[in-house]
């Protein structure tokens, strides 16, 4: 028996770590290992949706004055957009397996539909308030389930590309919400407890005393007109969504093998991971957060329009996970990047209204950015 | 208009005779003249000068990170040199991508194969050359599928164009590669280790074809770890070690042994280990009978003892590959496999690896490993499960750290930041951490596919040491190898597969013959018909 290459003094110790950059730095598309001392291109790669972000920030508050930076914009942007973040959260999920979901705003007003139609008939049938509203939640996020669980079932045991199987989601799923509702609003019997999950929340601020006028006086986080600001439920959702689906992403099995199968479906199925189940779960969370964001948008504005409510929020939870960073190839996805995602989607809306900026002219705008994000990211695209 | 007579490529005038292209007098088509290439921290060539002769063949070789790959992106245009220039044809060139290479007659033929499944061989023949009508107003297809014919005759390769490029074999596809190649009239063609996906049939034919292509001018450059290659076809050798330029030898200078020790700068021992005595008499670890995987192989019948090694042997093609993906359940199969006496069907490499069978793909980059994930990611992938912290919701960060660190230890591995993509490791610490984890679940069967393919001479004698070791320690073990000397080197038997069934098999005994190799190859190709267990 040899001992051929056990030792190998000749090269030493050092020059063997550099040959491990060198098989790195050689192929530039591989890995994160840097090409240069500092590259603006790399740092973008990585880092470019906070700079983006910080711009934004910056531009706005120069164009709009101070008042931008506001507690109150900001709950005001999250509030409107937690919707379109729940979504976004999940789709960086099926994104990083390498799928897509087109059916997310479809599912999202399916699952309405169903809820508040399904309180309705129980309201009738003369159970409380509370009753009716707890068979609604629970109502929408089973059917966001059931819908998720059929786009997974196409996508694994149908062995359909994603893009085509929740194509057809798209279609079919908000067709039959119209249907039911013959393309009309469905108004919610509740008369205030089911619209407090989407308007009501932990008030940030609390009375004072009263003032010289004799009027209540409150102190914290007050809104403009001096009344205390309410964190809602459906931020508190979002944000709390973000974080379990980010660790669910970096620390947990499922994130693990999530990776695995987006980044190469082949050496994972020969690495023995369930790659059919894992891929089913990430559909069917998906359709459950559609549920879940359905249950804030409709108890927003307690009722759920057929042909209006997520219609095309599936371009803006793409938009925004794209914006994020997360590979539209799979592999790598990150949701905290997502989040941003939403902010700077959020922010430019915001900005192009006050500036009066035609809502025609918004998309326009709005595109420009998904491109230019994709263009500065594209390194890990590569 | 026949295949035979080929129209000029465009951009080119009347000159498509390689010897006719203007050489530097000296014969020199392509020099790198002092390249120095630096990424931080390391320079991966060292100011290299090196020349490429018209009607020569010339083979680099070293270790790998030795700095052949970065040599060769220097020729082709995919990487600019910090310092130092390239010359073609005597005169300086600059090369803003492989395209500008291309143009100046510099083709490469890349390790990872680069057709466009969806389009039949022909039109991948000439991609980016295509024979049009008039305004190019659509392709003429009987003309391009002429003209592909015949540049693959020329190479001796009876491939249909018609065929899409999705259905080739590794082998052919590499033949459409080279008459990519030959169809942008390249002068000088650079080979990265096209033998190492190739069978010892088709190895043969390709080394013919770099004869038949440096006798019409051309130049030849060609890197390979198969030293017997090397020293077989090669006309001029150049030994890279550490980035740097060792040695060059001319035709007849270097045999296997005196290149190896110029490549690790030291001599070198046999690299395969001495055989455990096989324990002939306990019970089979694994049985087939009447085995196959469907429409692949059939019939296949081999039981293989704990501690006994047996070689796999065969062309491309042969069915060794998908057999073994239909005992861990990756393929259909038919007949029966019995595992510790038990009869099995495995669903999945999960379900085979929980029976204590594990398999290590041949195909390291593509299905053996996560290329882009870390190695502590990739260590722990199949045996993740151990690792599961309530119910999945986290995983033991510091159990799959020091399990990593375990492996690196037990197996030599050069890793010193397993955190990083498994990418930045050198092909044989990546196969030594595919092999790793697969052990890692405690098989009592290990089936390796081409153990050492794309591993560096250092490299191989390690992994086969770590394999007669695992035998001696038990476990039952099959070699699919393409190296015959490494089948032969390895096992304590040898099976040889045809056209998916057994064509015979060579007892221990009968692999101490001398003529043992042409046993093999003769069997593997149908030369002697008669089956037979022993001569």
């Amino acid at each position: 028996m040899s001992d051929s290459s056990k030792d190998r003094s000749g090269s030493g110790a050092s020059a063997d770590a550099g040959k491990a950059t060198v098989a790195a730095a050689g192929s530039p598309r591989q890995g994160g290992t840097s090409r240069g001392p500092f590259e603006l291109g790399r740092f973008l790669e990585r880092w470019g949706v906070l700079v983006a972000f910080f711009l934004l920030l910056g531009t706005s508050t120069w164009a709009e004055g101070f008042d931008f930076l506001s507690f109150e914009n900001f709950r005001t942007m999250l509030n409107s957009n937690s919707a379109v973040g729940i979504l976004a959260i999940g789709m960086t999920l099926v994104i990083v397996s390498s799928g897509i979901d087109l059916s997310v705003g479809s599912m999202l007003v399916l699952s309405a539909a169903f809820g508040v139609t399904a309180m309705n008939w129980v309201a009738e049938r003369g159970q409380s308030e509370l009753n009716s509203v707890l068979v609604a939640v629970a109502a929408m996020l089973l059917t966001g389930l059931v819908a998720g669980m059929l786009n997974g079932a196409l996508v694994v045991v149908g062995r359909l590309a994603p893009f085509i199987a929740t194509l057809g989601g798209l279609a079919a799923y908000r067709s039959i919400a119209l249907a039911i509702a013959e393309a009309g609003e469905i108004r919610s019997s509740s008369a205030t407890l089911f619209a407090k999950i989407g308007r009501s929340g932990i008030p940030l601020g609390w009375e004072s005393g009263v003032d010289a006028d004799g009027n209540l006086a409150y102190a914290g986080l007050l809104n403009a007109g001096g009344k205390p600001l309410t964190l809602t439920w459906a931020i508190i959702a979002f944000v709390a969504i973000a974080l379990v689906a980010q660790w669910f992403l970096s620390m947990s099995r499922f994130g693990r093998q999530l990776v695995a199968v987006g980044a190469n479906e082949t050496a994972a199925r020969y690495a023995g991971v369930p790659v059919g189940w894992v891929r089913f779960r990430v559909y069917a969370i998906m359709g459950m957060l559609a549920g879940v964001a359905g249950a804030f948008v409709s108890a927003r504005g307690n009722s759920v329009s057929t042909s209006g409510t997520g219609l095309n929020y599936e371009l803006d939870a793409i938009a925004a996970v794209v914006i994020g960073g997360t590979s539209l190839r799979g592999g790598f996805g990150r949701v905290w990047g997502t989040v941003i995602g939403v902010l700077i989607l959020a922010m430019m809306t915001n900005i192009l209204t006050i500036s009066k900026v035609s809502v025609y002219w918004q998309g326009a705008v709005k595109g420009a950015v998904i491109v230019l994000a994709v263009l500065v990211q594209r390194g890990r695209r590569a | 208009m026949t295949g035979a007579s080929q129209p000029n490529p465009p951009g080119r005038a009347a000159a498509p005779a390689p010897a006719g292209v203007a050489a530097a007098p000296s014969g020199v088509l392509l020099a790198a003249r002092g390249v120095t290439v630096e990424y931080p921290g390391v320079r991966a060539l060292d100011d290299v000068s090196i020349e490429f002769r018209a009607g020569e063949i010339h083979a680099v070789v070293g270790e790998n990170g030795a700095g052949k790959s970065t040599l060769m992106k220097v020729l082709s245009g995919l990487v600019r040199p910090t310092t130092g220039s390239v010359e073609v044809g005597g005169r300086r060139a600059q090369f803003s991508g492989p395209s500008d290479a291309i143009r100046a007659g510099v083709a490469m033929v890349h390790q990872e194969l680069n057709l466009v499944p969806a389009l039949d061989v022909a039109e991948n023949v000439l991609l980016g050359r295509e024979e049009v009508m008039a305004f190019g107003l659509a392709i003429r297809r009987g003309a391009q599928r002429a003209r592909a014919k015949a540049l693959l005759a020329m190479l001796g390769a009876d491939i249909d164009p018609a065929r899409s490029a999705e259905d080739l074999s590794i082998a052919e596809a590499q033949f459409v590669e080279i008459a990519k190649c030959l169809a942008s009239d390249a002068r000088v063609l650079i080979f990265d280790e096209p033998t190492a996906v190739l069978g010892e049939r088709e190895t043969t034919r390709l080394l013919a074809l770099f004869r038949r292509l440096r006798d019409e001018g051309r130049a030849i450059v060609f890197i390979s770890h198969h030293l017997d290659e090397v020293v077989a076809v090669a006309d001029r050798t150049t030994v890279l070690r550490d980035g740097r330029l060792v040695q060059e030898f001319a035709r007849g200078a270097a045999d296997e042994d005196a290149l190896a020790a110029a490549m690790v700068g030291r001599e070198l021992g046999s690299i395969y280990p001495e055989k455990g005595v096989a324990v002939t008499d306990a019970a089979p670890a694994i049985e087939l009978v009447g085995f196959g995987a469907t429409g692949r192989s059939r019939g296949i019948s081999l039981a293989v003892r704990p501690g006994e090694i047996v070689g796999l042997a065969g062309l491309v093609g042969s069915g060794r590959t998908e057999t073994a993906e239909a005992i861990v359940g990756l393929r259909r199969s038919t007949g029966s496999l019995r595992v510790g006496g038990r009869d099995v069907r495995f669903t999945s490499p999960a379900a085979a690896r929980a029976a204590g069978v594990a398999y290590v793909s041949e195909d390291r980059k593509g299905r053996g490993l996560h290329v882009t994930m870390s190695s502590i990611e990739n260590m722990t992938m199949p045996s993740l499960d151990r690792y599961a912290r309530l119910g999945g919701i986290s995983i033991d960060g510091s159990g799959e750290r020091a399990t990593t660190d375990r492996w690196i230890r037990d197996f030599a591995i050069r890793c010193a930041r397993p955190e990083l993509p498994i990418s930045s490791l050198s092909g044989g610490n990546q196969q030594k951490f595919a092999l790793a984890r697969w052990l890692e679940a405690g098989p009592r069967v290990l089936i390796v596919d081409e153990p050492t393919r794309g591993v560096d001479v250092g490299a191989k004698g390690e992994i086969y040491r770590i394999i007669a070791d695992l035998a001696r320690r038990g476990l039952a073990c099959i070699v699919i190898s393409s190296e015959l000397p490494e089948v032969i080197g390895l096992s304590h038997r040898v099976v040889v597969l045809r056209g998916g069934e057994v064509a015979g098999e060579l007892p221990r005994e009968r692999l101490l013959r001398e003529d043992c190799e042409e046993r093999i190859v003769r069997l593997a190709s149908g030369l002697s018909e008669e089956k037979e267990r022993d001569a």
